[in-house]
């Protein structure tokens, strides 16, 4: 799990585009969007397709995204239970 | 018309009221090493295609002590290097669509984002024109409008270390 939790802290730094920031800048279990990383509805949807791109998991259900992107953690937790590749 | 304070941005120099500017970098480079010099407060600048931050660091050193009431840029190629990144991702086999490149394949993005900075409520307008000339002509009528001044001017890019900016503050009197 902590592996994968640092990879995608790499992943989302690549797809989300924050040049100064390296994994360890990210709290494993602090809030994506409104305070801790500041996300919005755009970086959402990146997170999105960067699930789809590397972890072959597509989000049927949008409500389900609230629980998923609480943090990198509960990413992880769902990217670990539910990839395809 | 009077210009009170005017940039110019070219991949290898900055010039700043005439006087040029020393930088290290060049291209794309040098508009990071701008923002980190003039702004450096804004995180959404590296969310940015190459259009929107040359806009927006032009007008981040032009807006440092004046305010204006409007925005109007032109450019000859729109958007024209971020719609090719964008079509890069829904082109063949591997299509996945950035929502983050997409949302920068209008040119109109510019002046929403200098206007959001600087808190400017007035007129925002991005002209898709021939040259530079024809931008002359629609400032003139526009700063008949406007009692304060307004930033205006040029704003290309056609690819990464393809691109130009001139940018001036600009009063009706």
């Amino acid at each position: 799990m902590e592996q994968l939790i640092e990879q995608l802290k790499s992943q989302i730094i690549e797809a989300l585009n924050f040049e100064d920031m390296t994994p360890a800048d990210i709290d494993t279990d602090a809030p994506l969007f409104g305070e801790g990383l500041g996300l919005d509805s755009i970086d959402a949807l990146e997170l999105i397709m960067l699930m789809d791109r590397e972890y072959g998991i597509k989000l049927a259900d949008p409500k389900a995204g609230k629980a998923i992107f609480q943090s990198v953690r509960t990413m992880a937790e769902y990217i670990q239970a539910n990839r395809t590749k | 018309m009077r210009v009170s304070q005017e940039i110019e941005i070219t991949p290898a120099k900055v010039i700043i009221n005439g006087e040029p500017v020393a930088v290290k970098e060049k291209g794309e480079k040098m508009l990071v090493e701008l923002y980190r010099q003039y702004a450096n407060d804004y995180p959404k600048f590296f969310k940015m295609d190459t259009l929107c931050r040359l806009g927006f660091i032009a007008s981040e050193i032009l807006l440092r002590e004046e305010q204006v009431e409007a925005v109007i840029l032109a450019n000859r190629s729109a958007s024209i290097k971020n719609d090719t990144d964008y079509l890069s991702t829904i082109t063949g086999e591997n299509y996945y669509p950035s929502p983050a490149l997409f949302v920068y394949t209008l040119p109109n993005i510019v002046t929403g984002e200098i206007a959001i900075r600087h808190h400017i409520q007035g007129e925002t307008s991005f002209y898709i024109l021939e040259d530079e000339q024809q931008l002359e002509q629609i400032i003139k009528s526009t700063i008949t409008r406007h009692p304060s001044p307004i930033l205006a001017g040029w704003c290309e890019c056609s690819g990464p270390d393809t691109f130009n900016a001139k940018l001036q503050i600009i009063w009706n009197n």
